[in-house]
Formats: C-alpha cells, structure tokens, sequence
C-alpha cells in the first residue's frame, strides 16, 4: 500500500480564532516542506495529521483511515512518528530510559527487540555516546535529537516534525537530513520549519502557509524559480527593493516583487523566494500562486 | 527501506501485552520513589517498635500503615501519574491510549497493597486477633476491622493518587487532599465519642476512607462502637473502585467512555448502600467490655 495522507475543506478553529481554513491537501511519499510565518497554522495542521487535534471542519484521511474513529485513530498512530514543537521529559529520565518507554506505548513489548530499535534510533540522531545521560542534564540540541529519535522509532511510514533541526548544530541537521531523505524512501514526512535552507536541501515539494491558508503548494524548484530576475547585488540598498540586507560581503543582496534590468542578478534562494511570496507581489494572485 | 514498525497482532492482544509490559515498568518507577520508600520504612518501623508495647486502641497502632502506605502512597502515585504531563505531546499519540497508561498506573497499587497485607500479618503476629483490646467483635469481624483500617487504605490511597493525577493539575492536590482526609476522619470521628448510641453519627464516621470501630480509655474499658466492618469493607472497596472509574474516565472515548460511566453509576449506587448497611450494622448500641 501506497502511504498517504489527504485532507478535505479542513479547517480548525481555536474559539474565535480561526488556525486553518478550507485546507485541501494530497501528500504522498517524500519531504514535504511546511513553511509560514508564526501564526500560520503549521503547527495546528501538523497536529491535525498526527491525531494529536480533531479538525472542526472538513474530512482528513491518514493512510486511508479516520482519525475521528477510535479505533482508526490508534491504528494510524501505530504507524505514525511525531514530533511536536515542545517537548518536556519527565525528571530524572535518560535519553534511552525516555525513547524505551515510548516504544514500549508504541507496543514493542519484547525488551530484547525494543532496546535494539532504541539503540538504532538514538545512534540515528547522534547520540549512542550518550544514552546514559539525564536528559534534563542535556543541552537544547540533545533534547532536541532525544525528541526526534523516539518519532523515528519503528521507521513509521508517516512521519510529523515540528522544527526538527531547531537548536541542532550544523553537523547534526546535515546527518538528520540524510537519515529523513532514507527514510523519505517509502514514508510521508513532513516537515515544519523556519529554516529555508532545510527545506531547499531535503524537500521536493514545499507548501507555503499564510492565515490558515494555503498560499503556495508545488515543486521548490518552481517557487524558486518564480523570483528568477528579481535579486540582485548592488553597493547600496535599493529602494525598489521590497527587502534588502548587507552580506557579509558588504554589498547588499535587493529582493524585489517587480523583474529589474541593468543590475547584478544573482541565483535566487528559496528564502528570497519565499520573502517575495509572503511580502506579496501585486501581479501574483494569490490563486495563481499555487504550482499545479 | 523496510519498515520496521512494533509486528502486528490482534486488538486485543496488543492491548493487554502492551498493559502488562507497562504496568510492570510503572511499578518499577514506583518502587524506587523516595516518597513511597520512606513510607515503607516507616511502616515497617511503627510495627517493629509497637510490637511489644501494649495496643492503646485500634486507632493507634494500625493508623500508621494507613497514613503511609496509603496516604504517600497517594501522593507517591499523584507524582508518577503527573510525571508525563510535559511529556504528553508525544505520548499522546502513541497507540497506547490514556485509559490504558491510567489502568497501568492503577495497577502499581498493588505494591502497596502487598505491603498492606504484610503490614496486617505481622500487626496480627504481635497483636493476635482475640485479645480484649479489640473490643466486643467476633475475631473474624477483628480481622475485618483490620483489613480496612490497614490493607484497604493501602490500596485505596494510591488509586485515589492516580484519579488526582489526572484531573486535577495544581502540583501540591495530592497533599492537600492527604491533609483534608486526614482532618475528615478527626472530626467525623469526635461525634461518636461523645454520642457513641447515635446512628446520624455513627453513619457520619463511617462516611469515609477510614473509620475507627472502638474506643479504649484503658484495658479495662473498651468500646465497640455501631457498624458493621463487614459493609464497611464493601463500602472502601466500592471507594477504590470509584478512583479507578474516576480515573480510567479522563481521555476517554466512544465505547469505552460509555461503559466507564455506565459502570460508575452503578458503583455509585452500590458505594451509597453498602454505605447505609454499614451504618445500620453492627452492634444496635455502643457495648463497652
């Protein structure tokens, strides 16, 4: 069976506040980045998809079953890896005393087997040197790979990651993103994040959401591809810009809604493409925007 | 990539494997709490040191193994239920559902349970059942009265620590609920001692986890009071079960919601006669020997 997840005129209100509106979604195998800014819903969607939230509206199907069933709903978790935003550790646990005791909830009652996947996991994210220490004794990153390894366990053919390289060093993401793109082989995973840079090296498809909405759902090649001619490098910030910073190499890098000639155009990155797509560009409507 | 997830079995026997692999992981977590092993220690000291003094009354000796085996054993239970509140994110959607980690949880009452009985052996070892300080009861209805007053509070605190834990979130409920108990049988118990004929008050004593059933100024006098420990029993069984049902309730859903509810309602109507009869059995009157 083909994983997949589909989502249907879903939207999730928080009393009067409205998290997600009419999303249609069709995810299947791969890394599917999630970008938005703060408030956009990509936490309230990736909770929906792990079961963790009921949507108020709309239909959500995850491998095929119902998550407002009961019983549906503990069999997609049986096939499912999360990990939220915020995790806290219960005191006085190691990381493989925590990562033991969610396997053990996610049924692998035979110790010998457990403790091997436990161990497999751990070293995945990093941390087999580790496995004895307290995790509250850990740093924000370890944590962070402590978290992570128990939604890998089981090697889950749907896997939710709320900023998964958030606080992990450099080295680490580069590893994590190798283990996801394995395991991205034969699994749905789908990644939040407010790093640009993870998504253009891991996902093939990037879904942009803005107020509960989707704004842009396609290839990153394509978004990418929608900001060709509109950055360039020049000596001083230019007002036609809609945004322009100094590198590091003292010149400025111009972002801009509108294609300008006569200037020093540079390669578009995924993060200048997705500063022209949230500042908005008039001749864009937002319905053009999504890739098919 | 081969998809390694936990082999697949039946509903039913994932469910319980998973069950009996957990609970035994939570008692794991509960013997090592130091909350529960100073209460052990404890016990086993009071019963070590009283085992040769004389027994003041049925209200001395045997109040200490209910206050510590099933008063921290309360908030022992209380600490580990809450130790995965910040955790929940993440346990909260493994195929493990709260109802299952709470019968889990409930299932670590059985460690103080034991100690209860053991508790009872070894009170009953240094203060055989027959002896003139249990008052006028039968030595069967002696042991009753013990079982209640040592085993039952041992099991009882600790579920009631588990349904604490998951309904109430303020850190310190298990203590102040430890202390409001505590106040409870103190002052539900005065009434009898100055109307011991009464039956409001009798029922008013009994009306609780924990009740005294005789009343000793010296050796010489002692007083059984009204009520049946038999019922009584019944009446602390009906409470702990009350907790699990209590407990077991918080995060569930369709079917099970259904039969939890269902089967509290029940129990509740149970807890209120075995309640009444515990009341209006016994002894018609106070009889002092």
């Amino acid at each position: 069976m083909t994983a997949s997840i589909s989502l249907r005129g879903v939207g999730r209100t928080f009393g009067a506040t409205r998290a997600l509106a009419d999303v249609d979604l069709d995810l299947e195998p791969g890394v599917i980045g999630l970008l938005g800014p703060n408030g956009a819903g990509k936490t309230t969607l990736l909770r929906l998809l792990a079961t963790a939230l009921p949507p108020s509206q709309g239909q959500v199907r995850v491998l095929g079953r119902d998550p407002e069933a009961p019983a549906e709903r503990t069999d997609i978790r049986r096939r499912l890896g999360y990990l939220p935003q915020e995790v806290g550790f219960p005191r006085g646990f190691t990381a493989f005393a925590f990562v033991d005791y969610i396997a053990l909830l996610k049924e692998w009652t035979q110790p010998a087997a457990r403790h091997a996947e436990v161990r497999r996991v751990l070293d995945q994210v990093g941390l087999s040197n580790l496995v004895t220490k307290r995790i509250r004794a850990m740093s924000g990153g370890q944590r962070r790979r402590v978290a992570l390894a128990q939604a890998l366990l089981g090697s889950p053919p749907v896997l939710i990651l709320d900023e998964p390289t958030s606080g992990v060093d450099p080295e680490q993401r580069v590893t994590l993103r190798t283990v996801l793109a394995e395991i991205a082989r034969t699994s749905i995973v789908v990644l939040s994040t407010h790093q640009t840079d993870d998504v253009a090296a891991l996902c093939e498809r990037v879904i942009v959401l803005d107020q509960g909405r989707v704004r842009y759902d396609g290839q990153v090649t394509e978004l990418v591809r929608q900001a060709a001619g509109r950055v360039w490098l020049a000596d001083q910030p230019d007002p036609a810009a809609t945004v322009s910073w100094r590198t590091g190499t003292g010149r400025y890098r111009n972002v801009a809604a509108h294609a300008r000639d006569g200037v020093e155009h540079v390669e578009p990155s995924l993060e200048d493409a997705y500063l022209l797509l949230r500042r908005g560009s008039p001749e864009n409507d937002p319905a053009k925007e999504v890739a098919s | 990539m081969s998809v390694t997830l936990a082999p697949a079995r039946s509903e039913a026997a994932a469910g319980r494997t998973t069950f009996v692999a957990l609970a035994a992981r939570e008692m794991r977590r509960f013997v090592v709490n130091p909350v529960f092993l100073f209460a052990v220690v404890m016990t086993a000291w009071s019963v070590w040191v009283g085992r040769s003094a004389p027994v003041t009354g049925l209200g001395t000796g045997n109040w200490y193994p209910a206050i510590l085996l099933g008063g921290f054993g309360m908030m022992a239970t209380f600490w580990l239920t809450r130790s995965m509140r910040d955790s929940e994110p993440v346990v909260g959607v493994t195929p493990t559902t709260l109802p299952a980690r709470t019968a889990a949880l409930c299932a670590v009452a059985v460690v103080p349970f034991l100690c209860g009985v053991l508790t009872l052996f070894a009170f009953l070892h240094f203060h055989p059942a027959g002896a003139r300080v249990y008052g006028a009861f039968s030595p069967p209805a002696q042991v009753a009265v013990l079982v209640g007053q040592i085993v039952i509070p041992s099991l009882g605190g600790p579920l009631l620590g588990v349904a604490l834990g998951r309904w109430v979130r303020f850190p310190g409920a298990a203590l102040v609920l430890f202390l409001v108990i505590f106040g409870w049988v103190n002052v539900a118990t005065f009434p009898t001692l100055w109307h011991p004929d009464s039956a409001a008050f009798t029922a008013l004593r009994l009306f609780s986890p924990f009740a005294f059933f005789t009343y000793m100024k010296n050796v010489a006098d002692v007083t059984t009071w009204r009520g049946s420990p038999w019922f009584f029993l019944g009446w602390q069984l009906a409470l702990c079960a009350i907790a699990v049902l209590a407990a077991l309730l918080r995060g569930a859903d369709g079917r099970v919601r259904f039969r939890v509810t269902r089967t509290l309602q029940i129990v509740l109507v149970l807890a209120a006669i075995l309640l009444v009869l515990a009341s209006a059995g016994g002894f018609p009157h106070a009889v002092t020997v």
